[in-house]
């Protein structure tokens, strides 16, 4: 007869309790409400958790799991024992070598750590967009917004707002939809000139040094300008 | 919310007639629920049906905070995994289908990007037309009063200092 496993916390690559063990029931409701169950063969949410607990983690972290889970959060919020299921497959992410994340997320993720925004667009080209897209918008023959500009670095605005930077790299005009809201409601408001990225990658790729850098400059962002309100639309 | 609460808007019902739903962003519901303790599936239904009349409002959910996932969540854009992300949205598929909405309402990049780029074209969504973000709802919604000549004059005069602290000439060619 093989022996039984022990569990103890040494040699995890994160912190988890051997308890956990005991913890989850194996009921599967986690599973069973999961839209993922099924994607990646060998794989769900209540196998992941059992390979963790008994110390198979890297197997785990070296699947395509915790990637094609889109960290919803579904199964913990169902899970009777209160198995954090959530915060265990982000951890997945965060024991991934950073060389070995896949696409481009660490790439966006380092991009915005070095020029401030995901896609690495340089502060000219960010700023020429926006001044010459509020002329076409001031001039636009269905809704024209005489008067209208695009606030950079505006001091003692009441709102700041981030920009997803997909925008002003491939759907510009969708930036206007913000621009006629604040138009109409005469909001005084500001965009930042850098740093301006309403994306936080880090948080996806499982990079913490970078997702909490990235929050302390939206934040820095606000408190420089002296703005009371932060509008971060993502 | 406060701006139309406060009556800075004036928003036209009537440019938005058709069987409309919300989808919620695990992030806005149930996640900012884990989180905070709070979470705003109300603000987003709110607001949405200032900008269309309560008619058309067709409800996807019995319990946002349940809510399924668009499939496109936790940086699915920025993964290989394009197969896996549209299989993972038939659920959402199914569900919008039988709301038998045309439009689909969300606060989020991710979600409006998979249901309208990813799931209308990968699945059946029985009477679905379009995706809108809910700020872009509400802007196209709006009947936008042209400011009066001392509020453009004053906007002019801003507009032109920050082009010349930031040296921007629009007339260079690019």
């Amino acid at each position: 007869m093989d022996e039984p496993i022990k569990i103890t916390r040494q040699k995890r690559l994160f912190d988890i309790s051997p308890e956990m063990a005991n913890v989850c029931l194996t009921c599967g409701a986690c599973s069973s409400g999961c839209p993922a169950t099924g994607l990646v063969p060998g794989w769900d949410p209540r196998k992941a958790i059992r390979a963790i607990v008994l110390g198979m983690e890297q197997e785990v972290v070296d699947s395509k799991w915790p990637w094609v889970c889109t960290l919803c959060g579904r199964c913990q919020y169902v899970c009777p024992m209160g198995v954090l299921l959530l915060k265990t497959f982000r951890a997945c992410r965060i024991a991934r070598d950073r060389d070995k994340v896949p696409g481009p997320l660490q790439k966006g993720t380092d991009m915005c750590f070095e020029r401030g925004n995901n896609l690495g667009i340089p502060k000219d080209d960010f700023l020429f967009l926006l001044a010459d897209m509020s002329t076409e918008v001031e001039e636009d023959e269905e809704t024209p917004m005489p008067g209208f500009h695009v606030p950079v670095d505006k001091e003692g605005a009441n709102v700041i707002i981030t920009i997803n930077s997909k925008e002003p790299f491939g759907e510009p005009d969708d930036m206007i939809f913000w621009w006629k809201i604040f138009y109409a409601a005469k909001e005084s408001w500001t965009v930042s000139s850098e740093n301006w990225e309403g994306v936080n990658w880090g948080l996806f790729s499982g990079d913490d040094a970078n997702m909490k850098i990235q929050c302390e400059r939206v934040l820095e962002n606000a408190r420089r300008l002296k703005c009371k309100t932060l509008v971060y639309p993502e | 919310m406060e701006y139309i609460k406060d009556g800075r808007l004036n928003i036209d019902k009537t440019k938005h007639q058709m069987p409309t739903t919300v989808h919620d962003p695990c992030n806005y519901g149930r996640k900012s629920y884990m989180t905070f303790g709070d979470h705003h599936a109300d603000n987003i239904r709110w607001i949405t049906k200032q900008c269309i009349d309560e008619e058309h409002y067709r409800e996807m959910v019995d319990s946002p905070l349940n809510n399924l996932c668009c499939g496109a969540g936790g940086g699915a854009w920025a993964l290989p995994y394009d197969e896996e992300r549209l299989a993972y949205g038939k659920y959402k598929s199914d569900q919008i289908k039988a709301t038998g909405a045309e439009l689909v309402v969300t606060p989020c990049h991710n979600c409006r990007d998979q249901i309208m780029k990813g799931l209308a074209k990968e699945h059946d969504l029985g009477n679905y037309k379009e995706t809108m973000y809910l700020w872009e709802l509400v802007a196209e919604s709006l009947i936008i009063e042209p400011w009066n000549d001392e509020e453009v004059a004053k906007g002019h005069a801003e507009r032109d200092a920050q082009n010349e602290k930031f040296e921007i000439d629009l007339d260079q060619e690019w």
